[in-house]
């Protein structure tokens, strides 16, 4: 034991792991950021000189529809993740009988232990043309032919949802978990039903989780892989999607650096509005 | 008659009734069987032990709880079939529970707005409500910007303004520092009596509860061991458990004895004589004799005026307005004498020989 008042201290080591992980991902986000300069020459896996030619490909219509229906799929992610995992977490903070809690955690968050590509299997199964459900309706003489559900818009945003629901669940039950119940209480104490005391108390005091949650899922999902790729089929691309092809089908790999950034600056926006509207809604009084 | 006697009135002035209501958790009932009537525009306090039910009962009122069995009755009618939202009770919470994305006028009218009252009407009655608490100028602020007492008033407004026909505060100045919990209990008995509104209030402070209540229940193990007017409480026990909980008091051990229409109480060389009337039960054996120290006092050992025992004095206690002297009877009795001002330090000197007369009217056997 130190008595000069300098004691040794073991900050240093707990820190290192993660400044070496850091300084990793700062290294490689150089590299891509330099490569997203240089020239593209086909045939090769080697880039050319410095050149600004890759951004002017970022205005064809081709990328720009990928970045929009990127945006589109992961504002409906976040927006159904939120809609569906609300009530979730406000149950599995509020309810009262511990068996229930147990259930809703176990179905919420163990599909989070399956991996994705697993649930993104599951889900072709669920949806392909003789899958589980054109399967059922053609059973049931509901149907004549199998409906197309499998490569749609739609069926990636369900898979995505189902991905993300444990995420913002965990986010907005920590969020509810921090209400004190006794602002519901004098709530209803002052004469506010249930369906009043959720609008009025319990929802504008769940708004940072309800903000970060909503705004976790659509970053995250902007960043999609195995989701789109399976379940869209190459009929529905997100950016990854595109970057994966243009980085090893066509090894194009500077534009492919050129919208990992553009699409790295637009989450990057997305969280830096995120922490204004937080710090905002901080001194309006929410809890934070 | 007694103002005791006068309030009684029928029984249309009862506000609140709980009848024999239950409630426990898991195999512990944390209330336990509690009766009680409030009259209305009574004040009165829920005291006890922390874990003795107070909030539990509050809560079993209020609709945040449901009995087990028993019943409440506000004015008369049964309320276990209400929500809370349909009571109308005023609730003030210990930490005020004032919402945070409010405005301080928001909150005050929170309850109208649920009640659908008009816009206008809603601003008259909030500014009427913050003059009642003497805030007039705050309801622009978020309750963040106001200090502790200033919340726990705005609490308080907002459970009046929607006129509750009963309001119910737990502890609500325990978080308030000494000085201004003061100022805070004079306050709210102002206002509750301006009101005339029936009030239930918790606290574990017994000072708190001694000077602001009408009557007081005071709880233990989720049982209501006495309902009284503080005098009463003070002075007439109910059991042994009253006695201790509340205020100062020598326990003094001796068995007991009936003698024709008297008790007979003996420690050693003493022996006290009471009217069987002040002695409840007709038990037999070892009994507790409850005399307060005030109740006593120093005189000269071996008069007939030290009626309760000689013996000597251990140590003093000087507390400002009084002298306690610790005094160590011959029959192995330790007894608290308290004399008013400060004359007994130099009369009864450590060591000192000294009688101890007991005004034995205020004494009580358990
Ligand atoms: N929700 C609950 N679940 C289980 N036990 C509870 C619950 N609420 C209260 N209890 C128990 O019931 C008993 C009475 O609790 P209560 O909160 O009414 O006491 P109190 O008189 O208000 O105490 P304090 O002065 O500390 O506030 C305690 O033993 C407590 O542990
Ligand atoms: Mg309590």
């Amino acid at each position: 034991m130190a008595i000069d008042g300098r004691r040794p201290t073991l900050l240093p080591w707990f820190i290192a792991p993660a400044a070496l992980v850091a300084m990793l991902l700062v290294a490689s986000l150089a590299m891509l950021f330099q490569y997203s300069f240089r020239a593209h020459l086909p045939g090769t896996l080697d880039v050319g000189g410095f050149t600004l030619d890759n951004f002017q490909d970022l205005g064809k219509w081709l990328y720009l529809r990928v970045f929009i229906d990127s945006l589109v799929i992961s504002a409906w992610t976040a927006g159904l993740s939120l809609l569906l995992g609300y009530p979730l977490a406000l149950a599995l903070v509020r309810c009262r009988s511990p068996w229930l809690k147990a259930a809703i955690l176990i179905a919420v968050i163990i599909p989070m232990f399956t991996g994705d590509i697993v649930r993104t299997y599951s889900w072709l199964i669920v949806l392909g043309t003789r899958g589980f459900i054109n399967g059922s309706l053609l059973g049931l003489g509901v149907i004549d032919a199998p409906i197309p559900l499998l490569f749609t818009t739609t069926a990636v945003v369900v898979a995505l949802v189902q991905y993300s629901l444990p995420v913002i669940v965990v986010i907005l039950s920590a969020a509810i978990s921090h209400i004190d119940s006794d602002y519901e209480k004098a709530a209803a104490s002052l004469g506010a039903g249930p369906l009043s005391v959720l609008w009025n108390v319990t929802l504008p005091l769940s708004m940072p989780g309800i903000l970060s949650g909503t705004v976790t899922i659509f970053a995250w999902t902007m960043s999609a892989f195995a989701t789109p790729q399976l379940v869209g089929g190459g009929k529905v691309n997100m950016v990854s999607n595109m970057v994966y092809h243009l980085g090893f089908a066509s090894f194009n790999f500077p534009f492919a650096a050129v919208l990992s950034m553009v699409s790295l600056l637009l989450i990057m926006m997305v969280l830096a509005l995120l922490g204004l509207w937080l710090r905002r809604l901080e001194r309006r009084g929410f809890a934070g | 008659m007694s103002a005791a006697e006068t309030r009684q009135g029928a029984e249309g002035d009862v506000s609140l009734s709980v009848d024999r209501v239950v409630k426990s958790f898991g195999d512990a009932r944390a209330v336990d069987d509690v009766s009680l009537k409030v009259r209305r525009g009574e004040f009165v306090t829920l005291l006890g032990p922390s874990g003795c039910g107070k909030t539990t009962l509050l809560n079993l009122i209020a609709g945040f709880l449901a009995p087990e069995s028993g019943e409440i009755f506000i004015d008369g009618a049964p309320i276990s079939g209400l929500s809370p939202f349909e009571r109308n009770i005023g609730v003030v919470f210990q930490n005020y529970a004032l919402f945070p994305h409010m405005t301080v006028a928001e909150n005050v009218g929170f309850g109208l707005k649920m009640r659908k009252v008009g816009k206008a009407e809603v601003e008259r009655r909030v500014q009427e409500a913050l003059e009642m608490v003497r805030l007039p100028q705050m309801g622009d602020r978020r309750p963040r910007q106001l200090s502790g007492g200033q919340q726990q008033r705005i609490a308080l407004a907002r459970a009046l303004v929607i006129r509750p026909q009963l309001i119910l505060l737990d502890e609500p100045f325990s978080a308030i520092d000494k000085n201004l919990r003061a100022e805070m209990q004079v306050e709210l008995k102002t206002i509750q009596r301006q009101v005339g509104i029936t009030t239930i209030f918790v606290t574990h402070d017994q000072s708190e509860a001694l000077s602001m209540s009408d009557r007081i229940a005071v709880m233990s193990q989720g049982r209501v061991q006495q309902l009284s007017e503080p005098i009463e409480l003070y002075r007439r026990p109910a059991n042994s458990f009253v006695a201790s909980f509340i205020g100062e008091i020598n326990r003094l051990a001796c068995t007991r004895r009936r003698d024709a229409d008297c008790v007979l109480l003996e420690h050693g060389a003493v022996r006290l004589r009471l009217p069987a009337a002040r002695v409840p039960g007709e038990g037999t054996g070892d009994s507790m004799l409850y005399v307060r120290p005030e109740a006593l006092r120093a005189v000269d050992p071996g008069t007939p005026e030290a009626n309760l025992c000689d013996g000597t004095v251990d140590a003093q206690v000087y507390q400002g307005t009084h002298v306690d002297l610790i005094v160590k009877a011959d029959n192995g009795w330790l007894l608290r004498v308290r004399e008013p001002g400060f004359d007994a330090l130099e009369r009864w000197p450590v060591g000192a020989r000294l009688g101890v007369h007991a005004d034995l009217a205020e004494a009580c056997v358990y």
